[in-house]
């Protein structure tokens, strides 16, 4: 599903330049759940940040499916991200003004689902969630893991084929971490891509191939044999 | 999405309500004071201008060497309406100087502006009496009262048939027919409370008689240069034709001009067009105010934009454009500037009395042909851009991987132009304090300054009766001083009150000067107060007194440079004048203008009418001299009649002051209302601030700071921004103030106290604010700030 290569990102800062990314190359298969690892400042939020069309590489090419996207203007790019991709970051993002419907309802909005099918909708996923009694609170009345699931029905609810996930247990404890793990283990199982950033082997033992970054590198790729056998 | 936008606008403004009453607060206050100066500028800049010949309609004026006139000759109208064709109508008026009674059995009025106009001139200015305007026949006149007046003239009265109505005194009235009633327009040029209709005025007078005023409405399109420049050749030959430049003189020393309506009520050409500089000003400092405003609205709602920021980063990601999210901030500040204005009508609605009151107007909001209805909605697209766009532009820029990441700051981004906006308000209102202090250290001056003559227990009697002969008035005089409290009284032809008196060619010592020409009787120096320098004051002893002696001010004695006045010559108006006395200069004309030179005579053959009576009345017998006067007057100025109608002169002196006072309450209020908003502004900027460093506070805290030394670190950079503010705005007030008291010849000089003062007070002002703001976040539990996070 997706075709990275000789991607390279360079922060310019007034002091120095700190290459982020140094080509990488990257594949990843539909319906595949991948890890990324390595120690902090190692590049793994740049790399999301660039597949999630948040950022601009300096080089490289980004193939999603058969699109080129790193040659969309950003009129396109927006666009093709709302169509196509969901996020979950480490610290929830969700709007302090909005409740936990309302959340979950923006993305739909944005899509142009009309009203009557967003309440079909996030009710489904609210149901899913096992949140369906705080649909009417806002975030700061959740506790960090209910914030976190919110997070993750809002990235699930337009059904995107690929999610992106940065460090989503980072702010949690292991039991409310478990919780959000299993979920998107759910959802892998019905089909969707995701790429997911951890600093946690236990949450990376979730999915079916790890790779580990180093200085913008990748340096190495491990297949989770558990994981996979699991499935069988 | 509108929905959902609209809920996070309405949840964001009701979580802030303190910053977002500010914002809306201070936007409405600033709004008020504009809409009721924008109310104002329009009323004070549509005189006529419902009239259909708007456009068209000139005043013919003549120029003098050394002034402008409107005043111009009858003959002269009709030369212009038989010379050109572009010319379709030409109306003469003639304004009456005197009070009139008019009385009937159920009451009296008394008219005050009286005009005479020509039945053209009232077709042109629209002028329509109650039952439409008739044109008269032959000499016929009509004559029309305005509306109250018949009112109190007829309280019974329900047709619109001419009635009889008599004039002047009891004793010796005249009658006369009024043919009805009119509804004069008070937002016109032209305005009068009884008008009589003619077919022409000043028939018989020739060119020596400039004593009407001469609109012209010319086809739409003409050129109005070449048209002025045909005039004045005609006015020139006609000058010559008629004799009145002699051979060998200049020919052009009057000319004449045209001056367009639209002129007339702000800045005519003869006259001053200091009503138009005020409004000018005022239009200005009402600007200056609102755009104050905005960058309160602007700066409060970038100091707010971190609370924003992931609410941008988090619909960014999920695929909003950057113009939906500007739109929505701008339709956000929109709806607080629609609030803001709904807030200010009504604020205006409840200073308006005030405002009329200062500026003797007659204004009002809700009235259907108000121009505000097309203004308000400008203003509101207008203040929403200006206060909007920046905010909205910063807020919808934000780069999601920068917010989301969790702990973005825009301080940093906006810090130079958050900080430039405040140093501007700041900047503004000491402007304003130091301003006001000025005007009011001149107005102090002008208040307690001794002005060389005494206006107080004078008292100004109207009086349509002239007494240029001292034998005239002896009689008159002889009664008034029979009552008991009566020191002294006199009769003149100008008042002490600004008035502007004619001037004259007088020769003396060789020397040729003009000299204001002021026509007295005896004791009014005695009855102003006004001191002798040198040689004696009018006495009925002295025969020759009443036929060529004069008095000279210390300033004509000054441009003759006479070395030894007394008993010298001035020859002036064909008269041998005799010098008997030198008078000390005093301001008769107010503090704006030097005291020209003067001279004082009895007998002036090129003189005015003496018509103003004064009475210097003892102070504790005030009360019972005007009872007395009242009850007596019909025998002492048969005339005049029943109705003995006075003044007090030190009102009418202190009416000079009227504009420097109007000046001043503006100042009050710009000042006061830039310190607010200003203000306004720092304490919900300052809890921002605060807000922004609690994490910083609790860490110094711990670390063993104490109370003051967190003051003081918080407090630090206002205090630089107002310095710098103060620092600026010094010399921009000292060339603004130094301009304004350059209006004036006598005047205070500029001290460095009032700069001071303003610095302190906004020094203080801001100590207090930030400090009341910081106190929370000082005294709160470092551990809790620190848990927070
Ligand atoms: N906006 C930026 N400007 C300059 N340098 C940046 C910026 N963002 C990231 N970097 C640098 O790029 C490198 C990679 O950062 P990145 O955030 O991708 O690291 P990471 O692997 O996600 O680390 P962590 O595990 O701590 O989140 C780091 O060295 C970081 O300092
Ligand atoms: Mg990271």
């Amino acid at each position: 599903m997706i075709t990275i290569e000789n991607l390279e990102k360079v922060y310019k800062t007034e002091e120095i330049e700190t290459t982020a990314l140094n080509g990488i190359n990257l594949h990843v298969a539909t319906g595949e759940f991948v890890s990324i690892m390595g120690p902090s400042g190692c590049g793994k939020s740049t790399l999301l940040n660039v597949m999630g069309l948040l950022d601009k590489p300096e080089s490289g090419s980004y193939k999603f499916i058969d699109t080129e996207l790193l040659t969309l203007n950003d009129r396109e790019r927006s666009n093709f991200r709302k169509r196509n991709m969901g996020f979950v970051f480490q610290n929830f993002n969700l709007i302090d003004e909005l409740t936990v419907f309302e959340n979950i309802e923006l993305p739909l909005i944005y899509n142009k689902v009309p009203a009557g099918e967003r309440k079909k909708l996030v009710n489904e996923i609210i149901g899913r969630m096992n949140i369906v009694n705080r649909s009417g609170h806002f975030p700061q009345q959740l506790s960090g893991g209910q914030q976190q699931r919110v997070a993750v029905a809002r990235a699930l609810v337009t059904k995107p084929k690929l999610v992106l996930a940065d460090e989503p247990t980072g702010n949690l404890d292991s039991t409310h971490g478990n919780e959000v793990m299993e979920l998107l283990c759910e959802l892998n199982e019905t089909g969707t891509t995701i790429v997911m950033v951890t600093h946690s082997s236990h949450d990376a033992s979730f999915s079916n191939r790890i790779i580990n970054l180093k200085d913008g590198h990748v340096i190495s790729e491990k297949i989770n044999k558990g994981k996979t056998e699991e499935l069988i | 999405m509108f929905k959902l936008n609209l809920k996070i606008a309405l949840r964001n403004l009701w979580k802030n309500k303190g910053i977002t009453a500010i914002n809306v607060g201070g936007l409405s206050i600033a709004l008020a004071a504009f809409i009721l100066v924008m109310m104002y500028f329009t009323y004070e800049t549509s005189f006529d201008k419902k009239n259909p010949n708007y456009d068209n309609i000139y005043v013919v004026g003549r120029t003098f060497p050394d002034f402008k006139t409107n005043f111009t000759p009858p003959p002269l109208a009709k030369a212009i309406k038989e010379a050109f064709a572009e010319v379709v109508a030409v109306g003469k008026m003639k304004p009456s100087g005197f009070e009139f009674a008019a009385f009937t059995d159920q009451g009296t009025v008394f008219t005050k502006k009286q005009l005479f106009m020509e039945y053209e001139a009232a077709k042109m200015f629209n002028i329509i009496p109650e039952g439409g305007l008739e044109k008269p026949n032959g000499t016929e006149t009509f004559y029309y009262l305005s509306k109250p007046y018949m009112q109190t003239l007829y309280p019974n009265k329900t047709d619109n048939k001419p009635e009889i109505v008599s004039f002047g005194s009891k004793a010796e009235p005249m009658s006369g027919q009024v043919k009805g009633s009119i509804v004069p327009n008070p937002h016109s040029n032209i305005s009068f409370d009884a008008v009589s209709i003619v077919n022409e005025i000043g028939a018989g007078e020739s060119y020596g008689y400039p004593n009407y005023y001469t609109y012209i409405q010319v086809k739409p399109g003409t050129d109005i240069a070449t048209l002025e420049s045909k005039i004045n050749t005609l006015y020139q030959a006609e000058l010559k034709k008629n004799g009145m430049i002699e051979e060998g003189e200049n020919a052009t020393v009057t000319t004449a001009f045209l001056d367009p309506l639209k002129n007339q009520h702000l800045r005519p050409k003869a006259g001053n067009d200091a009503n138009y500089k005020v409004l000018i000003a005022l239009s200005l400092l009402g600007f200056a105010i609102l755009i104050i405003a905005c960058i309160n609205f602007t700066n409060l709602s970038i100091a707010q934009a971190t609370k924003r920021a992931k609410e941008v980063g988090v619909k960014k990601v999920m695929g909003a454009f950057r113009y939906q999210l500007t739109a929505q901030f701008l339709i956000e500040i929109l709806v607080q500037c629609f609030i803001a204005t709904l807030l200010s009508l009504v604020i205006a609605e409840i200073i308006l009395p005030q405002f009329n009151r200062l500026f003797l107007v007659d204004l009002t909001i809700w009235q259907i042909d108000n121009d505000l209805i097309w203004q308000l909605p400008i203003i509101l697209v207008f203040i929403t851009l200006i206060a909007g766009y920046y905010p909205a532009m910063v807020l919808s820029g934000f780069k999601p991987v920068a917010v989301l990441k969790g702990n973005f700051q825009t301080s940093r981004q906006t810090y130079w132009l958050r900080n430039s906006l405040l140093v501007t308000q700041f900047s503004v209102a000491v402007i304003f304090i130091t301003g006001l202090l000025i005007i009011n250290s001149q107005l102090k001056y002008m208040r307690t300054q001794d002005v060389g003559f005494n206006p107080n227990q004078v008292l100004r009697v109207k009086n349509i009766v002239y007494f240029n002969d001292p034998e005239k008035f002896a009689p008159i005089k002889e009664k008034i001083l029979k009552v008991p409290g009566v020191k002294a009284t006199t009769v003149a032809n100008i008042l002490p009150d600004g008035s502007e008196t004619g001037s004259n060619g007088y020769t003396a010592n060789g020397t040729q000067a003009s000299l204001d020409f002021i026509d007295v009787d005896y004791d009014y120096f005695e009855t102003l107060d006004i001191k002798l320098k040198e040689g004696r004051l009018f006495s009925a002893e002295f025969k020759g007194d009443a036929q060529n002696a004069a008095i000279l001010n210390e300033a004509a004695v000054a441009r003759f440079g006479l070395k030894d006045p007394i008993g010298k010559v001035v020859r002036g108006c064909n008269t041998d004048y005799t010098i008997v006395g030198v008078i000390k200069d005093f301001k008769a004309n107010g503090f704006e203008k030097a005291v020209e030179p003067s001279i004082y005579s009895i007998n002036n053959p090129c003189g005015n009418g003496k018509t103003e009576i004064m009475i210097k009345v003892d102070e504790n017998q005030m009360a019972a001299v005007l009872a007395t006067l009242k009850a007596n007057w019909k025998d002492i100025n048969k005339r005049d009649g029943d109705n003995f109608r006075y003044e007090f002169l030190d009102e009418m002196y202190g009416k000079l002051f009227k504009k420097q006072e109007q000046l001043q309450s503006v100042f009050f209020a710009a000042a006061m209302l830039t310190i607010l908003i200003a203000i306004l502004g720092l304490f919900a900027f300052a809890k921002y601030i605060t807000n922004g460093r609690i994490k910083e506070i609790a860490v110094r805290k711990i670390l063993g700071a104490n109370d003051l030394q967190i003051f003081k670190l918080l407090n630090t950079s206002f205090f630089y921004m107002v310095m710098i503010a103060n620092i600026i705005s010094w010399p921009l007030a000292y060339i603004l103030t130094k301009k304004w008291l350059e209006t004036f010849v006598y005047r205070v000089d500029i001290s460095a106290l009032p700069f001071i003062i303003s610095g302190l007070i906004t020094v203080l002002l801001t100590i207090v604010t930030v400090t009341l703001q910081a106190r929370a976040a000082v005294k709160a539990n470092p551990v809790n700030a620190l848990k927070y996070e």
